[in-house]
C-alpha cells in the first residue's frame, strides 16, 4: 500500500526533481520510528484538509510554494547578505495579513516539519525535553503556535495534568493549530505577545522559530522572561542564516544568538544545533548554510 | 552574445561551482546526471550565472528550469 509520504514524495519528484533529490537524501538517514510518525502526522494532516475541503495536492503544491520562496530569498540574501524584510510592519503587511500569502505558507511550513531532517530532528529534541522536565510542568504556553505540532507533542507526553495555552499574532496560524491538536483543553489567544497579558506565570514557554520575526529579539525574550516561573524553562528555536520571506532579525552564528539570550537574563542550560543541509561545517561555513538551534534557557541567577 | 557562447560559460561555472573538472553539459542534461547538482548547489549556481551574466531571476525562472538547456535560454533571453 502506498504511503502518504511515498505520494507526497513522488508528487514533489514530478514537480521540481531537485527539491525531490534533497528529500530522498533526508529520508535515507531516517530511522523506522521516523517513518511511523510521518505516516501518523501526514494522516492526521490529511483528515484536517479533508475538513477544509482541502486535498494533499494542495498541501504539496503550499510547500512547493514556500519553497520556491526560500530559494529565490536564499538568492537576494547570498548578494546582499541581508534579508530582505527590515521591518515588522513590513512584513506583516506582507505575510501575517495576507491571505493570499499566509493560505499557503501555514500549509508549507507544517509539512517541512516531517519533509526536512533538521526540522524532525528537533522535534525529536523537543520531545527529550519534554519527557525531562514534565513532573514540573502544570502551565504550559506555546508562542507563534503556528502549526501546533509542538503543544500536540506536549500533551501527548504530559498529559492532561497540565494547563495549555497557546499564542499567535496569525488567525491563520491558529485555525490550523486548532484542527491539528484537535483538545477542547488548549486556550487560544489572537495576540501580539506584547499585549498578551495572562493571569498566571508559566512552567515551561515554547517559541520554536520566532525570534528571528521580530526586529528586536532580547525585547521579546524580556517579555516572556516576565510570563516565566522562576523556576521554569523556555525553549527556543531559532536559525541562523534563514532567509525568508518573514524573517527580519538576521542571527549570522550561534554566538548572535547566545549573545541576545544574556541580555534578556537568560542562561541556556541545554543546547542542541543542526544544519539545514547535509553538509560538512566547513561547506556550511562557505556557502551561509542556516544552522538551526534549539535552547532550553533557565533565569539567570 | 550567443546562445552557444552563454552555453560553454555555465559549463564553466558548473564546473567551477560543483568542483568537478569532468563535467560536460548538454542541452539535455538533468540533476539526475550530476551528483553535486543538489538543491543547495543549484542556487549557488543562480548566484554565479546572475553574478557572471548581470541578469536577475524571479523566483518561478529558479524553480522552472527542467534540464540545462532551459537554463542556457532563459539566460540568452536575457543578454541576447
Amino acid at each position: 500500500m502506498q504511503t502518504s509520504l511515498t505520494y507526497i514524495i513522488d508528487r514533489i519528484s514530478s514537480k521540481n526533481k531537485l527539491h525531490a533529490k534533497k528529500i530522498k537524501n533526508n529520508l535515507q538517514n531516517f530511522d523506522e520510528n521516523y517513518f511511523s510518525r510521518a505516516e501518523l502526522f501526514f494522516r492526521k494532516y490529511q483528515a484536517v484538509l479533508q475538513r477544509e475541503n482541502k486535498t494533499l495536492d494542495f498541501a504539496i503544491d503550499c510547500y512547493l510554494q514556500m519553497v520556491a520562496d526560500i530559494n529565490y530569498e536564499t538568492v537576494q540574501f547570498m548578494h546582499t547578505g541581508e534579508y530582505s524584510s527590515k521591518s515588522f510592519d513590513e512584513v506583516n503587511k506582507r505575510v501575517y495579513n495576507n491571505p493570499d500569502i499566509m493560505n499557503y505558507y501555514v500549509h508549507g511550513i507544517l509539512m517541512s516539519q516531517f519533509l526536512w531532517a533538521h526540522h524532525y530532528n528537533i522535534l525529536i529534541f523537543f520531545s527529550k525535553i519534554i519527557n525531562e522536565y514534565s513532573n514540573n510542568i502544570v502551565n504550559y504556553l506555546e508562542v507563534g503556535g503556528g502549526h501546533g505540532l509542538y503543544t500536540s507533542e506536549a500533551i501527548s507526553i504530559i498529559g492532561n495534568k497540565a494547563k495549555y495555552d497557546l499564542v499567535d499574532i496569525s488567525q491563520s496560524s491558529i485555525d490550523i493549530a486548532k484542527m491539528m491538536i484537535d483538545n477542547n483543553d488548549v486556550s487560544y489567544f489572537l495576540s501580539d505577545i506584547f499585549n498578551f497579558e495572562p493571569v498566571r506565570k508559566y512552567d515551561f514557554i515554547s517559541m520554536g522559530e520566532v525570534l528571528e520575526h521580530v526586529e528586536n529579539p532580547v525585547k521579546l525574550l524580556k517579555k516572556l522572561h516576565s510570563l516565566l516561573n522562576d523556576g521554569g524553562r523556555l525553549f527556543i528555536t531559532v536559525p541562523t542564516n534563514g532567509p525568508t520571506i518573514d524573517h527580519i532579525y538576521l542571527f549570522k552564528n550561534t554566538d548572535d544568538i547566545r549573545s541576545v539570550i544574556a541580555m534578556a537574563g537568560f542562561e541556556p542550560e541545554k543546547e542542541f544545533c543542526i544544519y539545514a543541509e547535509d553538509v560538512s561545517p566547513e561547506v556550511a561555513e562557505k556557502y551561509k548554510v542556516s544552522m538551526m538551534y534549539a535552547g532550553v534557557l533557565k533565569k539567570q541567577k | 552574445m550567443e546562445r552557444n557562447d552563454v552555453f560553454k560559460q555555465v559549463n564553466e561555472i558548473f564546473i567551477d561551482v560543483l568542483d568537478n573538472e569532468s563535467i560536460v553539459l548538454s542541452d539535455q542534461t538533468t540533476a539526475a546526471d550530476i551528483d553535486e547538482w543538489d538543491s543547495l548547489n543549484h542556487i549557488h549556481l543562480v548566484v554565479t550565472i546572475e553574478k557572471k551574466f548581470k541578469v536577475h531571476f524571479s523566483s518561478k525562472e529558479i524553480q522552472s528550469w527542467d534540464n540545462v538547456g532551459e537554463m542556457v535560454d532563459s539566460i540568452y533571453e536575457k543578454v541576447k
